[in-house]
């Protein structure tokens, strides 16, 4: 009798050790399972592989040299007094916001008288760009010239940006030399509100708020910090 | 980029931007007027030039950082080509670092270096106007300075 007792209760220790050891194994999988992204709930839709950040450091970055948008070009032509000019929009680090005016235009009139004084928005360079002298009419383009704001003729930035017509407006990335945007608008003032300001139609950021997380992102980039490095999601008291 | 007006052509090297225009200083315009001629000036710079600046760089100046160049070139009358101010010849291509100060600035201003030269080149009387951002850091701002002189040519007076 004892020793039956004796032998169940080494089977039973048995049956347990392997059961927690089972047990085991089941969490680890789980486990492993969870940090896949299994399980998740998501919005219909939604990519797996988008949804839950990788933390083992194994996603590629991005390349750095390719930026969204059409390449842009320097500005290179004459002011309303003869003037040789070359501005420089492309690899540089300042944005640029290329106002295309022409001197018939009626709607072309408050954006001429509304530029006075803004040579520089927001940090972003200011330049109207009508067509050549020889297209225009050069005594009202002086005349029209707003003070404090470069006025370049060049039909060729016209034809190197495939401008429709005017009023037209082109925002230039300096770092990527791409456009960063492009539209028209009533007057300049809503084109500033378009292109420099918060903007929140059609659910897309303000340029503002583009070029801060464009540095962000490059500031990180030149840290050697990329997408999913498992530092940018250590908690932040935790010491490194 | 290639500027070219009143006879001074410039290949601008990457991140340089430029004009060439006639002087605008109020007392060459008010001499013009009485029958004077105004004479060209060459800004080139590594930086946005603002609309609203001197002969000498007066506002555009104010506005460049540490890591910026300034180069004014400004054309005198060509009687004063042969004039002793004007002796030497050729504009100058290779730059001495050690010759630049805040002291040979038209006006001081943070850690700005500045240097300038007189020559003649075609029969023509210029002055070289530079100035760097930087007062520690004109070796560097120096070459890159040469790397825009290099692509300025002069024509002859005609």
């Amino acid at each position: 009798m004892t020793i039956t007792v004796i032998a169940l209760s080494v089977v039973v220790l048995l049956l347990s050790v392997l059961v927690v050891g089972l047990l085991r194994s089941h969490a680890t999988i789980l486990r492993r399972l969870h940090e896949l992204g299994v399980g998740l709930e998501r919005d219909p839709g939604t990519a797996a592989s988008a949804s839950v950040p990788r933390t083992d450091g194994s996603v590629p970055s991005p390349p750095r040299d390719v930026a969204d948008g059409r390449p842009a070009h320097d500005i290179v032509g004459v002011d309303p007094a003869g003037a040789a000019i070359g501005l420089r929009t492309v690899d540089v680090d300042h944005d640029t916001l290329l106002v295309f005016l022409s001197s018939g235009c009626t709607s072309c009139e408050d954006f001429w008288s509304e530029l006075a004084g803004h040579g520089t928005v927001d940090g972003v360079r200011v330049v109207v760009v009508t067509r050549d002298l020889a297209e225009e009419s050069p005594s009202a383009i002086r005349e029209l010239a707003p003070d404090g704001v470069t006025v370049v003729a060049s039909t060729a930035a016209w034809k190197d940006l495939e401008v429709p017509g005017s009023p037209y407006a082109v925002l230039v990335d300096g770092r990527s030399g791409r456009l960063a945007g492009e539209g028209t608008g009533a007057s300049f003032t809503q084109v500033k509100e378009l292109f420099l300001r918060s903007s929140h139609d059609h659910g897309g950021k303000a340029g503002a708020d583009q070029r801060r997380e464009r540095e962000l992102d490059r500031v990180l980039l030149d840290a050697g910090l990329g997408p999913g490095d498992p530092s940018l999601y250590r908690p932040p008291t935790e010491p490194r | 980029m290639h500027l070219e007006s009143h006879g001074i052509a410039a290949d601008l090297p990457p991140g340089w931007e430029g004009s060439i225009e006639v002087e605008r200083d109020r007392d060459a315009v008010t001499l013009a007027e009485l029958g004077g001629v105004l004479r060209p000036v060459t800004h080139l710079g590594t930086f946005p030039l603002p609309r609203d600046r001197g002969d000498f760089g007066s506002g555009a100046v104010d506005v460049m950082g540490d890591e910026d160049a300034f180069v004014a070139l400004v054309e005198y009358d060509p009687s004063e080509a042969s004039s002793e101010l004007f002796a030497s010849r050729g504009l100058p291509r290779a730059l001495d670092p050690r010759a630049f100060s805040s002291e040979a600035l038209q006006r001081q201003r943070g850690r700005q270096a500045g240097w300038q030269g007189f020559f003649n080149e075609g029969g023509r009387a210029f002055c070289l106007y530079i100035v760097l951002g930087d007062l520690d850091d004109v070796h560097l701002l120096a070459r890159k300075v040469e790397q825009v002189l290099a692509g300025i040519r002069v024509e002859v007076e005609r």
